[in-house]
């Protein structure tokens, strides 16, 4: 009689579990890891950031009733695709690649690409530069295509899953190298554990690769979805919202040419 | 008590692991809940479709054998991770497209229901073995006897099999039970917040990795503890009326 209680249990959450979405929510995306100042997990259980903040405003502002969702950066187009989320606004650079699968929105900041090392090394943002190195990248980012594009064929390319765990081994010297997003890079080596390393320079540019810039992805066709999220960015940027959420997080402004 | 934790030079780690807000020991606590309600529905589902699956492959027609030897096949041969992978990501879409197509709309899965469902599959391939090689376990004369004396066959599996199986299968299925405990921290990789992936972010925003993670080690492992406490007494409920067998646990 047991198993039976359990058998009927199990079938009970199993199948009450799913239910219908309510119609007008827009889940947006962002990569369940830390990923200061952008967004992080607070020791309350809530997304904080200056990512959290801009998705806020750009929903208010584009009349759209969001939830924060946090899913896997590794399978965040999948999940997109796959209905568990509306939208991806998650650092995500808008770039031809990615365009083959989603659709973006305007973007919402540029920041450039840099490398960061040891103080005392003498690194500088080259491939001539890096040869013989080890590079750190985070995975399925634009900085680990152009590592492969422009430094695989001197240094070794190191992927991590998650940018911090190619900070924290930059920091315990298993790599020489890491390429990473300006900005976030600033905050990294401003912190008490990034404090052995510092910004070596802006790497060349490559349009194709790095993108124009960050934007929301959105499922290929979702016209609508992407129209309301141009017109919360081109509101908040105009009203002078954008320009104020910055100016908590950084010391200028993110949004170049 | 505070005294004893300075000493020891564990008083960084005590304020990171407490239960309110500068601590993190609550959303531990949380991934943990998570992690235990998917491994119950699971381990419940697996046996399930284990229940139905092991009667299958030994009294099903042809056809259901086939089918039932092709399922456990598959599952016990690809590794968990790579079944979780496309389970979640294409399960999920298929599942919504035959909505859609049927007009209902898209359907939200929430996080323990895919994993629950993804585990539970996984779960069933294996129980189905376990519990196939308990009935077969169960000596012939007795369920010959109550079809002897006109059991209808449902009457037969609940009076006789089942509770004389159960004493064979419970080893297996405590086995189960713990790789399903364990199983849930897979589900990190597609971003639900059960303890392994909760016990990352802490690790990651306070930089105690290690504090972190010798904590949820140590969760881990009082689950494991408790289950087999609980376990014990199942198998000495199961086995009551037959002669105690050593080494048996208890």
């Amino acid at each position: 009689m047991e198993l039976k209680k359990i058998l009927v249990a199990t079938l009970a959450t199993t199948l009450l579990g799913a239910g219908v979405a309510s119609a007008e929510q827009v889940k947006i995306g962002i990569a369940a890891e830390p990923y200061p100042p952008f967004t992080s997990l607070n020791s309350s259980g809530t997304w904080i950031g200056w990512e959290v903040d801009i998705i806020n405003a750009v929903c208010a502002a584009g009349k759209l009733d969001c939830v924060v969702t946090p899913v896997a950066w590794d399978g965040i187009i999948a999940s997109l695709n796959g209905q568990q989320i509306d939208a991806i606004m998650s650092s995500m650079s808008i770039t031809e690649e990615r365009m083959k699968t989603i659709d973006f929105s305007d973007a919402y900041y540029n920041t450039p690409a840099v490398i960061v090392a040891d103080k005392s090394m003498d690194i500088a943002p080259t491939p001539e530069s890096l040869a013989g190195k080890i590079v750190g990248v985070q995975a399925s980012t634009i900085h680990q295509a152009y590592a492969n594009a422009h430094f695989a064929d001197v240094a070794e390319i190191r992927v991590y899953q998650t940018q911090d765990e190619a900070n924290q081994d930059l920091v315990a010297g298993r790599v020489d190298a890491i390429q990473a997003d300006s900005i976030a890079m600033a905050g990294f080596v401003e912190s008490d554990n990034g404090s052995c390393c510092e910004i070596k320079g802006i790497v060349a540019k490559d349009e194709a690769i790095l993108g124009k810039g960050v934007g929301a992805g959105v499922r290929k066709g979702e016209d609508a979805l992407r129209e309301k999220l141009n017109a919360g960015i081109a509101a908040i940027l105009e009203n002078g919202t954008h320009a104020e959420i910055t100016s908590q997080y950084f010391t200028s402004s993110i949004f170049h040419e | 008590m505070e005294l004893i934790l300075e000493t020891l030079g564990l008083a960084k780690s005590a304020e990171l692991l407490s239960l309110s807000p500068p601590g993190w020991g609550a959303n531990l606590l949380r991934g943990l809940a998570n992690s235990l309600q998917i491994a119950f529905g699971a381990f419940g589902f697996g046996l399930v479709i284990g229940l139905f699956g092991a009667y299958g492959k030994l009294y099903g027609g042809v056809v259901v054998r086939d089918l039932l030897a092709i399922y456990t096949t598959v599952i016990r041969a690809v590794p968990e991770l790579v079944l979780i992978l496309i389970l979640y990501y294409v399960g999920t879409d298929v599942i919504n497209q035959v909505s859609q197509a049927m007009g209902y709309g898209r359907v939200e899965i929430s996080g323990v229901v895919a994993g629950i469902w993804v585990l539970g599959i996984v779960q069933g391939a294996y129980s189905t073995e376990v519990l196939r090689g308990a009935i077969q376990a169960v000596p012939p004369g007795q369920i010959e006897a109550a079809r002897a004396f006109g059991m209808p066959p449902f009457m037969l599996m609940r009076r006789v099999t089942i509770p004389a199986m159960l004493s064979f299968a419970t080893p297996g299925l405590a086995n189960l039970w713990l790789i399903a405990t364990k199983d849930t921290a897979l589900l990190a990789i597609v971003g639900f917040s059960e303890l392994t992936l909760e016990t990352r972010q802490a690790a990651a925003s306070t930089r105690a990795y290690f504090t972190f993670f010798l904590a949820a080690g140590a969760l881990y492992l009082i689950v494991t503890l408790c289950s087999g406490a609980v376990f014990a007494r199942i198998e000495k409920w199961s086995r009551r009326g037959q002669p105690s067998l050593r080494g048996s646990n208890k």
